[in-house]
Formats: structure tokens, C-alpha cells, sequence
């Protein structure tokens, strides 16, 4: 539909038309912000927690399961130097071998969801797949966001369901 | 030799939010093409919309000529 668009603006005298390709789900999906009646909704970019804790693929478990505690958590993110989500350690590989690589020991390719997803889309999902542990959310191109446990995306939607949560 | 955009046949297209960005700053202004429904739910910051059906002359005299006009809708669509 864009496409026409620009040509149509061009056939009305318009020097310079650009047709921004990938449109507003891209948008969405790389966490930028939006207007309208769905400012209204919580979208998971909005609430998760991006200060999980993370670490490299050369990395010791030892260490990095040191400022997993030190962080009061029980999951790290495995990212590349651009943040791309690799893998996830979860307690037990933090527990094991303080020697092994992050990489040695990783779960790869773990789930992830797009910002764009709504609360009760992401709550829907952990119930009917008895997810009780962190979901990861990352952009369209797989760079990290942050995290949501079931606990909190429970607690949040019973709060805005409450009617105590922001306008 | 002319420069590439001597002998540019089509709009321009570009393909990352990072691009987006930097046209609005440069003064670009932002068009939603879709209809008002689907607009008035959500779009993004600082668009207006102007639906492809009803894009012309007349609706089109509210950009300005001498800005860049930077279109979108929901995908590849």
C-alpha cells in the first residue's frame, strides 16, 4: 500500500517521496513508541525489565553466576556485542561448572517475544504452555529488550485490571 | 554521468527505524496510509494519515510541497 502511495504523492508533484518499506510493525517490533487509542494498552516493551542481567559466549560460568546473584536473579541473557539475544543460562547452569564458557553450557535459541505483544497475548501464552519462568523480549532483529516473569506479568495485568494502573 | 538520482524511476525506499528517525529530524513529515480505524488505534508518533483511497490533490494540500514526505502502512503490503 505504501508503495502506491509514494508514487501517487510523486504523480502530484512531490520531489521527494519515501516509502519507509517495513512499515509500522517493524516499528513496533524494534520497541519504538506509538500513538493513538493503543497508548492505552500495555504492550510487553513497555513493562519489561532491561536490566537483566547478561553476559558474553567466552565468559565463565563462575563469574557470571556471581553477578547473577549479586543482581538478585536466577537467569542470564547470553548476547552478542550488538545485544542479539544467543542463549540463556538459567539456574542450573549458573550452578555448574564455574569453568565452562557461557557458550559450553547455554541453552540456544531460546523462545522470545516481540514488544508489540500485548500483556494478556504474552500471559495467554506462559498459562496455556505452563511457562512460570522469565520471558525474554527482543526487536525484529533479535537485539534484547529485557525480561518478564510470570509472576510480574501476572501482578501488572491484575493491577491495570484493578483500574489502580496509569491512565 | 548523471547521479543516481538523476535517474531515479521510483520513491525512494529505505528499511530501518534508524533511517525513520533521522528523516524526522531532518524535517521529514510522516504519512499514515492506512485507514482512519486502524489509524486511530494506533500509528506511529507524530504521523498523519491520509488513506491511499483518498489520497489526491486535494488531500494532499495539507503536506508541505518543500519537506520530504515519508509514507508507510502495516507491512510490505
Amino acid at each position: 500500500m505504501s508503495p502506491r502511495a509514494a508514487s501517487r504523492l510523486e504523480t502530484l508533484g512531490f520531489k521527494r517521496v519515501i516509502d519507509y518499506v517495513p512499515g509500522k510493525q517493524a516499528w513496533y517490533e524494534e520497541n519504538e513508541p506509538r500513538e493513538g487509542k493503543a497508548v492505552d494498552e500495555i504492550w510487553i516493551g513497555d513493562v519489561a525489565d532491561a536490566e537483566v542481567p547478561t553476559c558474553g559466549l567466552t565468559e565463565r560460568i563462575g563469574a557470571v553466576r556471581a553477578r547473577v546473584h549479586a543482581a538478585d536473579s536466577e537467569t542470564c541473557v547470553v548476547v552478542s556485542s550488538e545485544r542479539v539475544v544467543l542463549g540463556l543460562l538459567r539456574k542450573s547452569e549458573l550452578d555448574g561448572d564455574p569453568q565452562a564458557t557461557a557458550e559450553a553450557v547455554m541453552r540456544p535459541g531460546p523462545k522470545t517475544f516481540r514488544p508489540s505483544v500485548t500483556l494478556q497475548e504474552l500471559l495467554k501464552s506462559m498459562r496455556d504452555n505452563n511457562i512460570q519462568t522469565n520471558s525474554l523480549v527482543t526487536t525484529l532483529e533479535g537485539r534484547l529488550v529485557g525480561v518478564i516473569s510470570r509472576a510480574d506479568a501476572e501482578a501488572t495485568l491484575a493491577h491495570e485490571q484493578s483500574g489502580e494502573g496509569s491512565p | 554521468m548523471g547521479s543516481l538520482s538523476t535517474f531515479r524511476l521510483m520513491p525512494s525506499q529505505i528499511f530501518s527505524a534508524t533511517e525513520v528517525k533521522r528523516l524526522l529530524e531532518e524535517g521529514a513529515q510522516l504519512v499514515d496510509v492506512l485507514g482512519q480505524d486502524e489509524f486511530e488505534h494506533d500509528h506511529m508518533p507524530g504521523a498523519i494519515n491520509i488513506p491511499l483511497k483518498q489520497l489526491d490533490e486535494r488531500t494532499a494540500g495539507q503536506l508541505d510541497r518543500t519537506r520530504p514526505v515519508l509514507v508507510y502502512c502495516n507491512d510490505f503490503g
